[in-house]
């Protein structure tokens, strides 16, 4: 089944994930984590810069860091270098909140916005692109082992 | 977070209706999403809740405005809890033989 519906510009996603903030925050940030459920992309965000490299090597990602707060708070720029189409579009934002609950999980939300110069980044996201990635996320947290 | 709820919003009509409007285009407001229904605004607020409740869709302030999100990740988990574990194989041998039906046709 195909849908021509234009993506949404500004897209929500929350997940409540059984782990601490700082699990969640380091899952995010660290390259040895995302590779086990970000497409195999190592993912490295410090305060100054986000750096993702492809399995073997290619850059997927070169961006600012907008906002750095660990372990809740994290906003960085995101253009799709692993695509020539997608790397040509503009810059979009992706912001990262953790928020402990009560009890032992957090809920995390996912918004990426600021995709009105990137139709087809926005498309490519949406649906199965950061819905596959944090339930992905979800499942390795808290079994050890990713979904896929 | 809890199977039970997300099964529970989906059981109602109105409630599917209400997020293949937020699929058809996301973040709208309650005036919007009310537009189109025979309904009063407490009625869907109350829709709206539930929605909330089971993560189905999220509410965001922009400026002045609550605007409500579509949210497909407790749905991805139901699919990856329950189809996944009990259809997947069948399901999408007919999706592509619909695919490829479709497409000769």
């Amino acid at each position: 089944m195909s849908t021509t519906i234009a993506p949404a510009t500004t897209q929500v996603y929350q997940v409540y994930i059984r782990a601490t903030p700082q699990q969640i925050w380091d899952a995010i940030t660290t390259p040895e984590w995302t590779a086990r459920y970000f497409h195999g992309a190592r993912i490295t965000v410090t305060a100054d810069h986000y750096d993702s490299f492809s399995p073997d090597g290619d850059r997927w990602g070169d961006e600012a860091v907008l906002e750095f707060d660990p372990p809740r708070r994290l906003v960085h720029g995101w253009r799709s270098l692993y695509d020539p189409e997608m790397a040509a579009e503009r810059s979009s934002r992706v912001t990262w909140e953790i928020e402990p609950q009560d009890g032992d999980y957090c809920l995390l939300t996912v918004v990426h916005d600021q995709l009105e110069g990137a139709p087809k980044t926005a498309t490519s996201v949406a649906g199965q692109g950061w819905m596959g990635v944090l339930s992905n996320l979800k499942t390795l947290l808290e079994t050890g082992t990713p979904l896929f | 977070m809890d199977d039970g709820a997300v099964f529970k919003a989906l059981a109602d009509p109105t409630r599917r209706h209400l997020l293949d409007r937020l699929f058809e285009r996301d973040g709208r407001t309650l005036s919007e999403l009310e537009s189109d229904l025979d309904m009063t605004r407490f009625g869907v607020m109350k829709h709206l809740r539930i929605l909330e409740a089971a993560g189905l869709v999220v509410a965001r302030r922009s400026g002045r405005e609550k605007l409500h999100y579509l949210n497909p990740v407790p749905i991805r988990l139901i699919h990856d809890r329950w189809i996944d574990k009990y259809t997947e194989r069948h399901v999408s041998a007919l999706a592509e033989l619909k695919a490829e039906l479709e497409d000769s046709a």
